[in-house]
């Protein structure tokens, strides 16, 4: 059976917050991931699902070493690689790569397509010239772009090409690991089954491994074999797709799951959302215990705000963090109990940021 | 009252960063004077003869150097004369001393026979009327001009005006200065093209608000055209930007007439950068002032500076020196505080 | 009558590279009370048509030519002071992104109260209280304590919130939301989309809804249009369209939408790019990408016609009725077979 490629384990990330007049000393920090554990297996697909603010784009940064973690330990290919130095994370990196949101802001405007996608070939010092552009233009082909256009600057393409594009740099020196962050969700429909479909077949050519970040639950269905759901900071859920999605343990994953519309007039207009009160609140200053217990409609006060849950196992490989799991689902209205009286829905201000 | 509020919201902040602000202003002003004073010695220049007098003998001039204490150590030189500045000295209110304010001494002139403080004194009302007259009279150009372009893009008056601007910008100050003095001075004599007259004080022979705006129109023009020439290619740039805003949508979405939109929504957020720049520019903006007042022959502290530095009058260059950076600092501060009033943004969070 | 009724709508932009035909030829009514869909990709056309119907579009290098009637009036051909008192008044509209659709200098009590003071004399004491009210509609805890707060001390959610409360202020007939969910979270989505519903019952609004998610359209929608490089492709009530689909644009988007509900080995997809508005294909617009393409597709554009046996139900392709209740029958059954 397919070994683990990456070990993920209790990784924290804090930015520290600092107040001083010349002497800035620090008073707090956000901790944007706050203790995640999980591993990826190899060919396998990891989904990231939470909303904005829960950590997962930072989490993606920390595993890539674009970030330096807090705590906790990174182990790639059965390497540490939470403390390696620049000079001996080099050889690392050709073995995972990053695909971004933004297909506009992520590539150089001032750069040919060749240049972008063969950059990384070029650090790693990997074949000539003539090579390199043999190896580029193969690459172009593979993700469905016309070769010829190999000399091309990223402002001649459209969205879904510039996203080719940037799978083709993430593609070029046969990376083991590709992290996706948000790739499809700048694009339309249309292009994003596209792309999809492209990330899927380059999968199962190539036997990679993606963790693919989004915040499009469907997407995230679709495209991946587990699932790992994440609210400030902190994993509430990890299953397998078909059990995360019809079992949903966690009643924030039971709030997403519900809150999304559904494109089928009979179907959509019969779902009962559980419609969570409030903001996310400020990682700066996380409620305590279940970081969730503010909004939980299945909130118990005197345990969940006191005793943080652990991640209790569900068989299969299920595994949430929540004292009252959800028995069944879909679960009827009435069987959410409503916050409890004189517990005001929590309210994110800005100011309390600050 | 609002100024109270500033401090009052955000629990504190904006008082911390006044702190620092002042903080790193006294910094500023020792390196500043530091920098100037051993400057001022590395220059070879022929001090003695110049204090005892030219044909005097070595033994005058050695008394001379003496006198003034220029044969001590450059460090104790520049000690002493802070200690001067800065000395605590109570003030009473009756008899009572009820707060201490820096002695504020800045010396006495090496060549002439004054006190710094009072050539100071007596220049820095030139200089302000020019300063703070041109930056009123640039803001009174570059305003209409920026918002007029900005609201016809590529039109005939965008494109005049865009043309002033170019030149504005191009032309030297100077050349400005002597060709607006030569037509409206010497050809059409509708303005005078030198001296300066009191706002105040009309004793000897000029004086009075009129007389003082009648001699300042030309000096005003020449400081102001090329901060007008920029400042209008600013706000154009910032009224163009800001009318593309969301929320300028939103407000004519909300059925605003055009000038509501303009007014309340456009201008409002376009001009803030205007105040951060006019806060940046004034010191650029006094070392113009040297220009002008030399070209209009304006006894202001550009000319005293130049003059100071032609003689090698130390005390004279520090106190132009201290006086400019504790304007600018001060200005600064006032600027800051100004924009935090105007932008919420800045003032709760 | 109908509240609203487009014809031949057409909106043309002059560029330094040409006639860009962003809108071309749109038609459809909103009923009072009721809601409809707009949906398609970027470029589609379907924020502009609101936005030239709102008279929004900047007059320069515009061209504009049909009619919106609007309980009976053309707004297009109407004076800007009239357009005026209409937008914000009788046709409000609320934008994808409430970070930057409100304006930072000023606090959300004094933007509420323009809207109000815009359209009623009343003092700035009533106009706030009405202010008030509305947030207090709109689920803003503690109004009257946050009335004078700046938008920026607000979360994304809440700021679309008071971005309705304006829009409802002036009790509009009409309410345009141009993706008004597009910019947040999935909870926040879900509050904001039960709020526009509970609204619409309470004030008895009819709605636009401008979207790219056929989720929200599903839901929220009793009519969808489905626009396609500036021209409808299909236009029917919500039921129809999605249990009949008659435009293989439409079963493009169908197909290519991952669900939540629904196992699908692989998505179907469209292939190509949406084309350009400045120089759109010949014929049927749709055609370079369509699986079905005619000679005679690539010719003549067809027209938006209803389909046979259902007069609600229209829609702009050549292809024969026969082969398209097949598709969309065989489309149908691979959903329902595949859902959970």
């Amino acid at each position: 059976m397919a070994e683990d490629l990456l070990v993920v384990e209790d990784v924290k990330k804090h930015f520290p917050v600092t107040r001083g007049i010349i002497f800035q000393k620090q008073v707090g920090a956000v901790k944007a991931v706050d203790g995640v554990s999980f591993t990826v297996k190899s060919g396998e697909t990891l989904g990231i699902v939470g909303e904005s603010g829960c950590g997962k784009s930072t989490l993606a940064r920390c595993i890539m070493r674009l970030f330096d973690t807090t705590d906790g330990k990174i182990v790639f290919d059965g390497r540490d690689i939470t403390k390696l130095s620049r000079a001996n994370m080099r050889p690392i990196r050709r073995e995972m790569m990053m695909i971004f949101q933004d297909p506009y802001a992520s590539l150089n405007p001032r750069k040919r397509v060749g240049q972008i996608v063969g950059e990384a070939l070029e650090v790693h010092k990997l074949g000539t010239a003539s090579e390199t552009k043999r190896r580029v233009q193969e690459l172009l082909e593979v993700v469905g772009l016309n070769p010829e256009h190999y000399n091309r600057f990223p402002h001649e393409f459209s969205g879904g090409q510039r996203q080719r594009i940037g799978v083709a740099r993430a593609l070029a020196i046969n990376p083991k690991l590709i992290v996706c962050d948000e790739p499809v969700s700048a694009l339309d429909v249309s292009v994003q089954a596209q792309i999809l479909n492209l990330l899927e077949d380059l999968q199962q050519d190539f036997g990679l491994t993606y963790i693919f970040i989004a915040h499009d639950l469907n997407v995230v269905r679709h495209i991946s074999d587990r699932v790992l759901v994440m609210y400030l900071g902190k994993v509430v859920e990890l299953a397998p797709k078909a059990e995360l999605y019809d079992q949903p343990k966690h009643p924030y994953t039971g709030a997403l799951l519900s809150a999304v519309p559904i494109a089928d007039p009979e179907r959509g207009r019969a779902r009962q959302p559980i419609v969570l009160e409030g903001d996310v609140p400020s990682p700066l200053n996380p409620p305590s215990a279940c970081n969730f217990h503010p909004r939980c409609p299945r909130f118990q006060a005197g345990h969940c705000d006191v005793v943080d849950p652990p991640l209790y196992p569900f068989g299969d490989g299920h595994i949430a963090a929540c004292h009252y799991p959800l028995e069944r689902w879909p679960l009827a209205a009435d069987e959410f109990r409503k916050p409890a009286a004189g517990h005001p829905p929590a309210e994110t201000e800005t100011s309390a940021v600050s | 009252m609002a100024l109270y509020k500033l401090f009052v919201h955000g629990g504190g902040a904006m008082l911390r960063y006044l702190i620092r602000r002042v903080l790193w202003a006294i910094v500023l002003f020792v390196v500043v004077t530091l920098v100037t004073y051993v400057i001022f010695f590395l220059v070879p220049n022929d001090l003695a003869a110049k204090v005892a007098g030219q044909g005097s003998s070595q033994q005058q001039r050695a008394r001379a150097i003496h006198r003034l204490g220029l044969d001590r150590p450059v460090y104790v030189q520049y000690a002493k004369f802070m200690w001067l500045l800065i000395k605590p000295v109570p003030v009473h209110i009756g008899s009572v001393p009820v707060f201490i304010r820096p002695n504020g001494n800045l010396g006495y002139s090496f060549v002439r026979a004054s006190s710094v403080n009072s050539l100071v004194k007596s220049a820095a009302p030139v200089t302000a009327s020019l300063v703070f007259g041109g930056v009123i009279v640039w803001l009174l150009m570059a305003l209409p001009i920026g918002i007029l372009s900005a609201l016809r893009p590529r039109s005939l008056l965008d494109r005049t005006s865009m043309t002033f601007v170019l030149i504005g910008i191009s032309a030297h100050p100077i050349w400005i200065g002597l060709i607006f003095a030569y037509i409206f001075g010497f050809k059409l004599g509708w303005f005078p093209i030198s001296n300066y007259c009191d706002f105040f004080n009309s004793a000897g022979g000029c004086g009075g608000p009129a007389q003082w705006a009648y001699h300042m129109v030309l000096p005003w023009l020449t400081y102001a055209i090329l901060f007008a020439a920029l400042y209008a290619r600013m706000v154009r740039a910032n009224v163009m930007e800001a009318m593309t805003e969301d929320y300028v949508r939103t407000a004519r979405a909300k059925g605003a007439p055009e000038s509501r939109v303009l007014r309340s929504h456009v201008l409002r957020n376009a001009l803030l950068p205007v105040v951060t720049m006019l806060g940046m520019d004034i010191g650029i903006g006094l070392g113009g002032a040297i220009f002008t007042e030399t070209i209009y022959n304006l006894p202001g502290l550009g000319k005293l500076l130049l003059r100071a530095i032609g003689e090698t009058d130390l005390p004279i260059v520090m106190g132009v020196v201290v006086f400019a950076t504790f304007a600018i600092i001060v200005f600064n501060l006032l600027i800051d505080l100004l924009y935090a009033w105007i932008d919420p943004r800045i003032r709760l969070s | 009558m109908a509240l609203l009724e487009v014809n031949d709508l057409k909106t043309y932009f002059q560029t330094d590279d040409g006639i860009v035909k962003a809108v071309d030829g749109v038609s459809f009514s909103v009923e009072k009370g009721k809601t409809l869909g707009i949906v398609g990709e970027s470029g589609s056309g379907k924020s502009v048509t609101c936005l030239t119907i709102m008279g929004l579009n900047s007059k320069k290098n515009t061209i504009t030519s049909g009619e919106a009637l609007f309980n009976g009036e053309n707004l297009l051909t109407a004076g800007s002071r009239r357009l005026r008192e209409i937008r914000g008044n009788d046709i409000a509209m609320i934008f994808q992104d409430p970070m930057t659709s409100l304006n930072p200098v000023h606090s959300i009590g004094a933007q509420l109260v323009e809207a109000v003071q815009l359209h009623r004399d009343v003092s700035k004491k009533v106009a706030r209280a009405r202010a008030v009210e509305l947030l207090k509609a709109v689920g803003i805890p503690r109004a009257e304590r946050r009335v004078d707060d700046y938008p920026h001390q607000f979360s994304g959610g809440m700021r679309q919130r008071v971005m309705i409360a304006m829009a409802l202020v002036n009790d509009p007939d009409l309410l345009i939301a141009d993706e008004p969910t597009t910019a947040l979270d999935v909870t926040t989505q879900a509050q904001i989309m039960n709020l526009i519903k509970r609204l619409q019952d309470d004030f008895g609004s009819a709605i636009i809804v401008i979207t790219h998610d056929l989720g929200v359209v599903a839901e929220a929608a009793d009519d969808v249009l489905v626009m396609y490089a500036a021209e409808v492709a299909e236009q029917a009530p919500v039921e129809k369209l999605f249990n009949r689909p008659f435009h293989p644009y439409t079963w493009g988007l169908l197909g290519s939408l991952p669900r939540l509900d629904i196992e699908v080995e692989r998505l179907v997809q469209i292939p190509g790019q949406p084309p350009s508005l400045l120089r759109p294909p010949s014929g049927c617009r749709f055609h370079p990408r369509c699986p079905y393409v005619m000679d005679k597709c690539k010719q003549v554009d067809p027209p938006l016609v209803a389909i046979s046996d259902d007069s609600d139900h229209l829609q702009a392709c050549h292809l024969d009725e026969e082969t398209k209740d097949r598709e969309a029958k065989k489309l149908l059954e691979s959903t329902m077979a595949q859902a959970s």
